[in-house]
């Protein structure tokens, strides 16, 4: 089921990427797919996270003016390196996953803006503003997404949470020397 | 068991994450090839089959915007009203003297026996989509090859020049901006005719301005100037309005001008666009425009 709901998620944030940027252009600078490939690669997941990766970015690159293929090939590897990173590091608290999401946005932009300039394409804008408005608008973004998919998603690990630490019953305590009268 | 299976999953993955790479990268050089011919299959499919989604968004966050807009407008509206029923009557003025000469430059072509200039038609259309990467700037519009548009027609706004058609679907083309850093035009300073400052004009990485080379620097430039299109690039027709000149960096009888121009048209802002349904004249192959090349209705 879980599987289904990051799915689910992953598409809609395609449509977001798609037809956001025309309603306002500063949506532009957040990434949505990219804010769920990482999601779904903090959840040790490292084949979904993976796929999702290059699929979504695929369908970004299919409206886009740039390479097909680029923006596949750089979510695919920051989806392998958060994954694996997510594999040794505990990194299941919201505050340790904001550098996360950061660091992932730096590294999607330099290879996208890599490989552009390796194929002999310029991409448009100033390298550095660019990448500076779309990491603080990513984190910004990933960070309260993460929270709302946080809530959604991980039911399991709430009712985890509730096993191992149940509440304690409170129990009358019977008054040992009344008993004893 | 359930261990195993972990690390049988953490061996697949280096691997598959080299097929998507490489299988991503191959895609990329295969683009990268295409991207002059026009031939971008996959783009052109994936745009056709967004448009039943861009479209619905399009349209209602359009209504919202209007609606907005609408009202923050009633405010200043008395006096714009004012000034509009002035500039009514100045028009109507300038309209009539401008329908004299049109009726006098009839007379006159008929009496030189000059046939009348083909016009073409202008197909309008709305961006419903611009591209979802921030890298890029093209945008999608909803008229595609069952309307008649064709790859690299010209599209323009009541402003000025805009782009031209990079890819076309049936339903939906993308087009690319004249602000596109691979972007190219032929210009002319003034009208054609009567300047001889003509030059190039290409994107810069700067959305609101583009950059005009090549212009002689013995050629008289100022600031103020407007930039027109000289037909000889073979995409776009004859005098389109590109923009006006907002910084010139003067060259000598060696060396170019350097001249900024701002576009004319809104680029940041237009939600309706029109494609001029222009295809440029054919052009002779290059041996056969050299002096000595055979011409095959003279050979006897």
């Amino acid at each position: 089921m879980d599987n289904v709901k990051i799915t689910v998620a992953l598409i809609i944030a395609v449509l977001l990427q798609w037809t956001l940027r025309n309603v306002a252009e500063p949506f532009a600078y957040v990434d949505f797919p990219l804010i769920i490939v990482v999601y779904a690669a903090l959840q040790r997941n490292a084949l979904r996270a993976i796929f999702f990766g290059a699929f979504a970015g695929l369908a970004v690159d299919a409206l886009s003016g740039g390479l097909l293929g680029a923006n596949g090939f750089s979510k695919t590897l920051v989806a392998f390196v958060v994954s694996e990173i997510a594999r040794r590091v505990y990194l299941d608290n919201l505050l340790l996953r904001i550098p996360v999401i950061a660091g992932a946005c730096l590294l999607d932009d330099l290879v996208y803006y890599g490989v552009h300039r390796l194929l002999g394409q310029d991409p448009s804008g100033q390298v550095l503003v660019i990448v500076s408005y779309t990491l603080i608008g990513t984190t910004i973004a990933g960070t309260m997404i993460y929270i709302f998919l946080d809530y959604f998603l991980a039911e399991r690990a709430k009712t985890r949470k509730r096993e191992m630490f149940p509440t304690k019953r409170q129990t009358r305590r019977r008054n040992p020397i009344r008993l004893g009268k | 068991m359930v261990e195993r299976s972990q690390q049988e999953v953490w061996k697949l993955t280096p691997w598959l994450v080299i097929v998507l790479l490489l299988g991503n990268f191959i895609l990329m050089a295969f683009d990268a090839r295409e991207i002059g011919s026009g031939r971008r299959v996959i783009r052109v499919w994936a745009q056709t089959g967004a448009d039943f989604i861009q479209s619905p968004v399009t349209t209602v966050s359009s209504a919202v915007y209007n609606y907005f807009n609408s009202i923050s407008s009633l405010r200043s509206a008395q006096s714009e009203n004012d000034q509009l029923k002035q500039r009514v009557q100045e028009l109507e003025v300038e309209l009539k003297g401008n329908q004299d000469l049109v009726s006098e430059n009839e007379r006159l072509r008929s009496l030189l026996g000059l046939s009348e200039e083909s016009k073409y038609k202008v197909l309008t259309a709305r961006i419903i989509g611009r591209d979802p990467s921030v890298w890029f700037d093209s945008s999608i519009i909803n008229r595609g090859s069952l309307d008649g548009i064709k790859l690299n027609m010209p599209v323009v706004t009541d402003g000025g020049l805009v782009g031209r058609v990079t890819a076309v679907g049936p339903l939906t083309s993308q087009i690319d901006l004249i602000t596109r850093d691979k972007s190219g035009l032929g210009a002319v300073i003034g009208q054609i005719g009567e300047s001889n400052a003509l030059g190039v004009v290409s994107g810069t990485s700067k959305r609101d301005i583009v950059e005009m080379r090549y212009v002689s620097g013995s050629v008289v430039v100022e600031p103020g100037q407007t930039v027109y299109t000289t037909g000889q690039d073979g995409i776009y027709p004859a005098g389109l309005k590109v923009g006006e000149i907002v910084e010139v960096v003067s060259g000598s009888a060696t060396t170019p001008h350097q001249i900024f121009i701002r576009p004319s048209a809104r680029l940041g802002s237009m939600q309706e666009v029109g494609v001029l349904l222009y295809e440029p004249p054919p052009r002779q192959d290059f041996e056969k425009t050299l002096p000595n090349a055979r011409k095959e209705n003279t050979k006897q």
